[in-house]
């Protein structure tokens, strides 16, 4: 209660800021929003001066600000002028897709990389520990719009065992779902376990030359024990810290990929959105993003507390 | 020799297949093959089933004069709409859900009868008064996108069936505008219910109903089953799925995710012919890639420098790259050989590439002491040429860079986004810019805009009285050898001048898994054959799936 009565402030802070960057960039913008509203065959003088009528892009930034900020703040964040469609639903219909795969993407990435990066600390300097090294650098150097090509090739067109595009809505199918979910996830995946595992490892190693570990080995406790009980805790700050990062960043970065897996998420939206100058829903979608990351970090904070009690009885004793 | 040697392996595989070649004209790039068609046998009819369609983009609606419908989102509008009126395989304009239509004396009054007993999904009828209220209360509204080619434009009715398009000026190819969203009437009573969320509710009086929109993910369209055609539709359901990846379109159309794919690209045209067990209905069309010049702006505003440019242009190399060598034949014109309207005349007069002869016209200019870019002479010619980011168009301005550069010309190359680009377009803030010019219908509704002082489309800001009273001729007659005459007056004219200089013409493809039948077999009410599917997009009433 205390975090989140602590985060408020913030988070209120950040939106404000956020929205009106976002606002004075999408103003900044070159090109003329309802030219590539109309489409340049269309873009009679009239129509054009009555799509800026409707917009209200003639009105000075702040006036427009303002009156974004009164009807946001009551929930209603506008609709696209050029689908006609209310943004919060928008968002309401998308943000579910681009969540569950993102987060089924750092799942499997830590499920992998967890094991990976633990066993990779535990033989550090030997030749398992080079192969993985060699093998997660290369991971690290392959973008994951060439992830999803390959992957398309071999699990689509090689075996026939998954579908190379196409999305089936979780309450729709559960298992047609995974089975939709499961190559643009691995695609994210395949990057993000790199990341953890060297991450993992490095800390890990660090955690493995305390005297605390020392000392366990010495009382005879068992490898898996002593990596899984005593050391995993300790060395998943950094990693946690790049999760929670990771899983702020889910809708920037799952753009590429809702594209070519032709997967109708949030990430899409927002650069159709901002190519095609919807600026309304430019906006909805900054305000979640930032929310998000905010939420995200405050999560991280409190779960650094549950990972190392010193942190949380640091702060009660410094209050 | 890939494309020859994969076309003889399908007309092998597929017995009794129906495999014609169109061969274009192959001008400097030697022989191609054009549009072909190379389709499985067809068999008969069978009712039922359902088909999922990969369309190349989302649309942001489905509503005539508010939503933006470009060819993806055509192929939907074919399910849910039917057009007034329709271009058959000969390029002739016939009606289709139109009865007739019939112009006055001069062309300033075209009437036209509908069917009767045809009512909209809603149960709505379809009338002059419903007619009349989509035209004036969508079509014609203030912020409607169509009125560019309905400017002067207003509608009378004349009987329950009849109305009558008003025009300020002449205009013999007026009908034109009903093939496309102008002519596809939907439901006024359940546009006006549906308020601001009627572009994700369209009803219409088309072969399918509307059922349900994901956006970005899935539209189903379910069997009509009033239909007024008696016997159609065919299928059952048509899913249509935006896959805007060309690439990952192609493997779901292997994997069998989707049945059917619509591509403009020329490298997905020639990868789509190398599928076994896949047809392929192409479509060569009017539209090209162009780079316009700003006639307005020195140094491109001096005809010599426009003319050295476009000697200084090896088409075959910009085909090449574009992915369509071997496939598409270089444009010379806004018409493609396959064009009732093509002119052999001034595709024989177009530049070839000639560097030598390119440096002289250069060399003059630059040598001019009046030369309008106010430059000394003897300085070197310099010009910014503005393209978006796009891998393939990346190396596209790159090429055209280096072959200008070889005559002497100093190319700055600039990415520009989309939405900027045409806004500078339409401002005349640029001296060259890649774009795209040509499309089908009628020269009198296509040349008007391109061709006409103050237009906005008039990217170039050429005009010519020449062209003018072509144009205006060309609006005041039905009599095709007088157009045809006309329009090749035009097309010269605009060679002498060139406003741009021209790509290779653009193949469209409508591929299909060979379960999928009749594809381009759709026919108007009264029996008679219609046309090819241009730019990928397609009429779906009379396709059918034994799949």
């Amino acid at each position: 209660m205390r975090l989140v009565l602590t985060k408020l402030p913030t988070l209120v802070l950040t939106l404000l800021v956020v929205s009106f960057l976002t606002f004075m960039l999408t103003s900044l913008l070159p090109g003329d929003p309802e030219v590539q509203i109309l489409g340049p065959d269309n873009a009679t003088p009239e129509a054009r001066a009555q799509v800026r009528e409707d917009l209200r892009l003639d009105d000075p930034i702040p006036t427009r600000y303002g009156a974004w900020l009164a009807d946001a703040s009551t929930g209603d964040l506008g609709r696209s002028y050029r689908s006609g469609q209310e943004v919060s639903e928008a968002i309401k219909e998308r943000l579910p897709v681009t969540l569950e795969i993102g987060l089924l993407a750092i799942g499997i990435a830590l499920a992998i990389a967890i094991p990976l990066g633990t066993w990779s600390a535990y033989k550090a300097g030997t030749t398992t520990d080079r192969a993985i090294t060699g093998a997660t650098f290369g991971l690290l150097a392959v973008p994951n719009f060439m992830m999803a090509i390959l992957l398309i090739l071999v699990f689509a067109e090689g075996f026939g065992w998954l579908p190379a595009t196409g999305w089936t809505r979780l309450t729709e199918d559960p298992l047609d779902n995974l089975r939709t979910a499961l190559l643009p996830a691995l695609s994210l995946a395949i990057g993000e376990l790199a990341v953890f595992t060297r991450l993992l490892r490095s800390d890990m190693i660090a955690t493995l030359q305390q005297d605390s570990i020392t000392m366990a080995r010495a009382k005879g406790i068992s490898p898996a024990r002593i990596l899984f009980r005593h050391a995993l805790r300790p060395s998943s700050f950094s990693l946690m810290t790049v999760v929670g990062l990771q899983v702020g960043a889910i809708i920037s970065g799952s753009v590429i990929v809702e594209t070519l897996f032709a997967v109708p998420g949030v990430g899409r939206l927002l650069v159709d959105s901002i190519l095609q100058r919807d600026l309304q829903v430019v906006q909805g979608i900054a305000l979640v993003i930032a929310a998000s990351f905010v939420i995200i970090n405050g999560v991280v904070d409190l779960l650094y507390s549950l990972l190392d009690p010193r942190i949380r009885h640091g702060r009660l004793a410094a209050a | 020799m890939l494309v020859a040697a994969s076309l003889a392996a399908a007309a092998t595989a597929c017995s009794g297949s129906d495999d014609e070649k169109t061969k274009g004209n192959g001008g400097d790039g030697g022989e191609v093959t054009g549009a072909i068609r190379d389709v499985s046998d067809q068999g008969k009819p069978v009712k039922g089933g359902s088909i999922t369609v990969g369309l190349e983009a989302e649309s942001n609606g489905f509503l005539p004069g508010k939503s933006n419908i470009a060819n993806a989102g055509t192929s939907v509008a074919y399910a849910i709409y039917d057009p007034l009126m329709k271009i058959n395989s000969e390029g002739e304009l016939k009606p289709y859900l139109a009865e007739s239509i019939e112009p006055n004396d001069d062309f300033t009054r075209w009437t036209l009868k509908l069917r009767s007993r045809i009512e909209f999904h809603d149960g709505t009828p379809l009338n002059a008064d419903a007619l009349k209220a989509v035209f004036d209360d969508y079509l014609i509204a203030p912020g409607s996108n169509l009125l560019g080619g309905l400017a002067g434009v207003t509608m009378e009715k004349v009987d329950d069936l009849t109305v009558a398009y008003v025009l300020e000026q002449p205009n013999s190819g007026f009908p034109y505008n009903l093939v496309l969203a102008a002519g596809w009437p939907f439901s006024p009573t359940a546009a006006k219910a549906a308020g601001e969320d009627a572009p994700a509710k369209p009803v219409g009086t088309g072969p399918f109903v509307f059922k349900s929109w994901e956006r970005d993910s899935r539209l189903v369209v379910t069997r009509n089953e009033d239909y007024w055609q008696k016997d159609l539709p065919y299928l059952d359901e048509i899913v249509f799925r935006p896959i805007p990846d060309e690439d990952t379109r192609i493997s779901s159309l292997k994997t069998g995710d989707v049945d059917v794919v619509q591509s403009l690209r020329q490298g997905t045209v020639a990868k789509l012919r190398d599928i076994d067990g896949v047809d392929n209905y192409e479509f060569l069309g009017n539209n090209t890639g162009i780079s316009v010049f700003n006639t307005a702006k020195p140094p491109v505003d001096d005809v010599r420098v426009r003319r050295g440019l476009a000697q200084a242009t090896d088409q075959t190399q910009l085909i090449d790259v574009l992915g369509g060598s071997g496939m598409v034949p270089v444009a010379t014109q806004l018409f493609s050989p396959d064009d009732a309207y093509y002119s052999e005349a001034a595709a024989k007069k177009w530049y070839k590439y000639d560097p030598k002869a390119a440096a002289k016209d250069l060399e003059s200019y630059v040598n001019d002491p009046e030369r309008s870019d106010g430059k000394a002479p003897g300085s070197p010619i310099t010009l910014r040429y503005d393209c978006p980011p796009d891998p393939s168009l990346n190396e596209l301005t790159q090429l055209i860079q280096a072959l200008w550069n070889a005559v002497g010309v100093e190319v700055e190359l600039r990415q520009v986004e989309q939405a900027t680009h045409i806004s500078e377009a339409l401002s005349g803030d640029f001296q060259v810019k890649c774009f795209r010019a040509g499309q089908e219908g009628d020269p009198g509704v296509t040349l008007y805009p391109i061709f006409t002082e103050g237009s906005p489309l008039n990217v170039a800001r050429f005009s010519d009285p020449g062209i003018d009273e072509a144009l205006a001729k060309i609006r005041a007659t039905d009599d095709i050898t007088e157009r045809k005459a006309e329009v090749e007056k035009i097309v010269e004219i605009a060679n002498e001048n060139i406003p741009a200089i021209y790509a290779g013409q653009t193949l469209s493809v409508v591929a299909v898994r060979d379960e999928v039948k009749n594809v381009d077999g759709w026919t108007y009410p009264d029996g008679s054959k219609g046309g090819t599917s241009p730019n990928g997009t397609n009429v779906w009433a009379n396709v059918w799936t034994t799949g």
